[in-house]
């Protein structure tokens, strides 16, 4: 105790002689609220909208602070362990924050937030929300789930009709459905675009997101689903999930060498794709949200004429293939000074029509966690005004989904942060790896970091 | 002059009464800056890092290994060569040509340039297979660049150009603030006895640089080591994560990978060779007081 | 010969620096898109990103003149701060003849044994402890640590030029310390503090990852920090970009090229003496 009332001191002079004077605390409560930018100006309109009509309803304040999605990651990190805090964390893609530090006993339990609205939660929603503690040693909520996002398949439609080939006749099925895509190439390069490649394929990249997501796809799609399930068990020793891995390495790594895929997508970042999918450098993308979209809104015949959205095909084998989801959201630090307010903050956002509201003012990009929004609101599914929004709800809300592994075990986070699945593409395209080779030594490392990870 | 310089410095004298007041006036803005923002940092790394299971795992990541191995190349290679080319360019730049002049003025842009901007441009001038270089390398000699960034050599040795590119500039001037300071008869004396060009270089020049040279390589090494922003911005350690030095690679693992400690230990882990290094800094700057 | 060969070599040295620079206004004059292009000569001379900056009329460069009103204040406070206190110290270490003042120099550099970065993790840790995360002391602190060992080091070799008889006289009329400090170390060190305080700027400039960590409230950022938000995006006008680079290297640039003739005297860091 006299050690922290001393170093308190120290820290409390230095902050006095050193801090700039910000704008004295109002008297009634205020929370101190960080917030992710979005990815179009909308995004943050709409929250200060909901944040203000907070304000007016409860006389409470919310200070809020809005920062980059990086910087976000990185001050709630150093936070969170640091024990200064504020008192609620809104964040889009919150998976490399929570599954560790829920696990650690970092983190409020808002299960009574959450619970409330249980019944109208989707079940994805809800399986995104929660998270082991291993000091309780039970799951719980930790995550006030407002938005989910799935990645749909983005392509340039002007560039299918132009090659001759009709969008109608893609196949309906995962593998056939990107073959598809392949002699649209061809047919374009015959037409003298040299440079251009099918897919955007994003084989291995350096940043979080993009590549992670991708192969989870795959591996949704060739059987392997349940390579982590929700108890939180590796299931790498299954000959089935082996087999499903080995085939969508060998699969992604086959189109980069057939030369479908523009060579440096070996050396992506997250955005890059984003970035060389709008300079028209490749047909088709599959990407988080609908950013790629929504960034060129303002393009009028690109939005509405020549960007095309789709959902998901089937598995290989024919049968429904479920999107994968993420959630965004809420959550508080242990040690928040104000939770109270954050929780009722909270729990404001999650009536229907505040969150309707303000996802609807973000663009929906983001599709609300409460799935009878999109039934009620025929905003959500209307194709008369806007072309991509009712696919993506399809795919996102209506049709089957699964939540991310990285809620079932912590592990998971680190497997993908190691981005151990671009190597193992990595591995086969430089080092001529057999996709069978680079799925043993990429499994090898996964079984390592999951055992350290121990239930219970 | 030149006895004067030999003797101790300071002449061991002591302060009296109000002198120490005054002693204490002037230290204690940098001791307490240095307590309050170096020491307790320090000690606070220390702490988080001192978990020997931290190493172990560090070990066990197939990735931590590689990534030293980069950080020494990256360090090594760009330090010899920026020194190097820095001590040899610093005799360029002692002709005092008018036009000569003018080129160190922009020779030293690199240095006067934000590194983040300079790197930005390295980044788009190496990106893709339409970057400004192999642009240029299509348009003006019709040959097809390479992707830069997917090849591991090629990446990391970009990123060792651009650091050299950044801080050669630097150095040169230091260079040639020590040269300027050789007396011109020492070389006339030289020039009697027949030595020019390469030769008065390694007898004459490099003889009397040698400790300035020492020194700076092992500032810069310090320096360099832990350089975050050439690597985050230029490769950003593509291809998949292979050219990522200890720094981004510890800031990889605080961050993205949501574990502070680990990213901690990851830094300290080079350590033990840079202790050394201090150490022998701190022995080379002590020695130049009693050598001319 | 040997005037083609220096001429050679200069043309090289030229285009080696220039390249980037280059590069830089290549993708800032040309309109979005175009750089991927492969253009070698900007095709239109678009200025428009400029006039962009100048107005922030987008949303990411909304604050842009407040973000380059902090990197000013963060980079001109480390350049003051570090000259100040690496004066005081040198000036107490060597000037006033204190015993076992070298060992304290030796701390000094002993900083450079862990590297800035290695130290951002905890040190990020601790700002929040002193309440001091998210603002621009922090930052400043952090640079005025790392810019201060080289500080001293300078301006002791640079101190050895001035004569200790000086003081003596003065401290024969009866001149306290203070007056010594200000009186006749401060002017006569100028060459050398001018050349540290440009190198503190040009460090606290060049500079990214405490930044990055430590700012991230938009009344806080910085340009190099606001520069990331265009990583992040899905949208991405790499011109802007570029031309929020350049507007916001001219302030280190400028002040370089005012103080570039104290450089290469104030710079001078022993090896050979005469």
């Amino acid at each position: 105790m006299k050690n922290v009332s001393r170093r308190a001191m120290v820290a409390g002079s230095i902050g006095v002689a050193l801090a700039r004077p910000y704008v004295a605390r109002a008297a009634g409560v205020t929370a101190t609220v960080w917030q992710v930018q979005g990815f179009v100006p909308e995004e943050d309109a709409a929250f200060r909208k909901t944040v203000d009509a907070y304000e007016k309803l409860s006389g409470n304040r919310i200070d809020l602070s809005i920062m980059p999605f990086q910087a976000l990651n990185q001050k709630a990190i150093a936070a969170i362990h640091s024990g200064e805090v504020p008192d609620l964390i809104f964040h889009d893609a919150p998976t490399t924050i929570l599954p560790q530090n829920a696990w650690d006993d970092r983190l409020e339990d808002v299960s009574d937030v959450v619970e409330p609205q249980r019944t109208k939660l989707s079940a994805t929603a809800l399986l995104n929300a929660s998270f082991y503690n291993s000091r309780t040693k039970q799951r719980a909520f930790y995550l006030v789930p407002i938005k989910q996002a799935c990645a749909p398949f983005h392509m340039w439609g002007d560039l299918v009709r132009k090659a001759g080939f009709d969008l109608k006749d893609a196949p309906k099925t995962w593998n056939a459905y990107w073959d598809f895509f392949k002699p649209v190439q061809t047919a374009l390069r015959k037409q003298g675009m040299r440079k251009l490649y099918a897919l955007g394929l994003q084989i291995t990249t350096v940043g979080p997101n993009d590549g992670n997501g991708l192969f989870a796809h795959f591996l949704i799609a060739n059987g392997g689903q349940g390579i982590v399930t929700q108890d939180g068990k590796l299931h790498t020793g299954d000959p089935a999930i082996r087999e499903a891995a080995i085939r969508s390495v060998e699969f992604m790594t086959k189109c980069y060498t057939d030369g479908f895929v523009p060579p440096e997508a070996l050396s992506w970042n997250d955005a890059d794709d984003n970035n060389a999918y709008h300079e028209k450098l490749f047909v088709m993308n599959f990407d988080g949200t609908l950013s790629p979209e929504l960034a060129m809104i303002k393009n009028h015949k690109a939005y509405y004429e020549d960007m095309v959205v789709m959902g998901l095909p089937n598995r290989n084998d024919g049968s429904p293939m479920p999107a994968q989801l993420g959630a965004g959201g809420g959550f508080i630090p242990k040690g928040a000074k104000n939770i109270a307010v954050a929780k009722e903050f909270m729990t404001y956002f999650m009536r229907p029509e505040v969150m309707n509201e303000n996802l609807k003012n973000g663009l929906g990009r983001w599709v609300p966690s409460i799935p009878s929004i999109v039934k009620e609101d025929p905003w959500w599914l209307d194709t008369a005004t806007d072309p991509h929004r009712s696919t993506y709800v399809h795919e996102a809300v209506l049709g089957p989904t699964v939540a991310q592994y990285n809620g079932f075990n912590p592990a998971w986070g680190k497997v993908a942060a190691e981005q151990v699945w671009g190597q193992a593409h990595a591995d086969v395209i430089k080092h001529g790896m057999t996709a069978s080779a680079a799925i043993d030594k990429a499994f090898g490392r996964v079984e390592e970091i999951f055992s350290k990870v121990v239930f219970g | 002059m030149g006895r004067a310089l030999v003797r101790e410095w300071p002449p061991a004298w002591r302060p009296r009464g109000s002198e120490r007041a005054w002693i204490a006036a002037f230290l204690i803005p940098y001791v307490a800056v240095f307590v309050a923002f170096m020491a307790y940092p320090v000690a606070f790394g220390l702490w988080m890092g001192r978990s020997p299971a931290l190493y172990a795992e560090l070990v066990r990541d197939p990735k931590f290994l590689p990534t030293v191995l980069n950080t020494l190349i990256y360090t090594g290679v760009g330090v010899n060569v920026t020194m190097f080319g820095a001590i040899l360019l610093s005799g360029y730049f002692m002709d005092r040509s008018r036009w000569i002049k003018a080129l160190l003025v922009l020779f030293m842009l690199p240095w006067a340039l934000p590194a983040i901007p300079a790197f930005l441009a390295w980044h788009w001038m190496l990106v893709g297979h339409w970057g400004f270089m192999n642009s240029l390398l299509d348009k003006v000699f019709g040959i097809e660049g390479p992707i830069w960034f997917n090849d591991y050599w090629l990446a990391l040795g970009s990123n060792i150009v651009a650091t050299i590119w950044k801080w050669m500039p630097f150095w040169t001037l230091i260079f040639l603030a020590g040269r300027m300071a050789i007396p011109q008869d020492i070389y006339d004396a030289a020039d009697v006895d027949g030595a020019v060009g390469v030769s008065r270089f390694a007898y004459v020049t490099f003889p009397l640089l040698g400790n300035l040279y020492l020194i700076c390589t092992l500032l810069s090494t310090l320096w360099l080591v832990g350089d975050f922003t050439t690597v985050f911005f230029v490769s950003g350690g593509a291809p998949a994560r292979t050219t990522e030095v200890l720094a981004t690679y510890g800031t990889h693992l605080a961050f993205d990978s949501g574990d502070p400690p680990l990213g901690s230990a990851a830094m300290l882990s080079i350590l033990p060779l840079l202790i050394p290094l201090a150490i022998l800094l701190i022995r080379r700057l002590r020695s130049r007081e009693v050598q001319l | 010969m040997k005037r083609i060969g220096k001429i050679a070599l200069g043309l090289v040295l030229a285009i080696w620096t220039l390249m980037p620079v280059y590069n830089m206004f290549l993708i800032a004059l040309d309109d979005d898109a175009a750089e991927y292009s492969g253009h070698i000569w900007p095709s239109d001379w678009y200025w428009e990103s400029f006039r962009v900056i100048w107005r922030q009329d987008y949303w990411y460069l909304e604050h842009f003149w407040h973000q380059f009103g902090n990197s000013c204040f963060m980079g001109f406070m480390t350049m003051g701060l570090t000259v100040a206190i690496g004066s005081m110290a040198s000036f107490a270490l060597d000037r006033m003849r204190m015993r076992h003042g070298w060992a304290l120099g030796n701390a000094a550099m002993l900083t450079y044994a862990l590297p800035s970065s290695f130290l951002a993790i905890p040190f990020v840790h601790i700002m929040h402890r002193y309440g001091l995360s998210d603002s621009l002391w922090s930052v400043i602190a952090a640079q005025t640590m790392f810019a201060a060992p080289y500080a001293i080091l300078i301006f002791q070799h640079y101190g050895r030029l001035i004569p200790l008889e000086l003081d003596d006289a003065a401290r024969v009329d009866g001149a306290s310390p203070g007056q010594m400090y200000w009186h006749i170390y401060v002017p006569l060190m100028a060459p050398a503090l001018v050349a540290v305080g440009t190198y503190a700027l040009l460090l606290a400039w060049n500079e990214y990852l405490y930044q990055f960590l430590l700012l991230s409230s938009t009344d806080s950022m910085t340009v190099a920090v606001a520069l990331d938000q265009f990583f992040d995006s899905d949208e991405a006008p790499w011109n802007y970009m570029m031309s929020t680079a350049i507007v916001y290297s001219l302030p280190p640039i400028a002040t370089y090229y005012a103080l570039r003739r104290y450089m290469v005297a104030g710079l001078t860091m022993g090896g050979v003496k005469g």
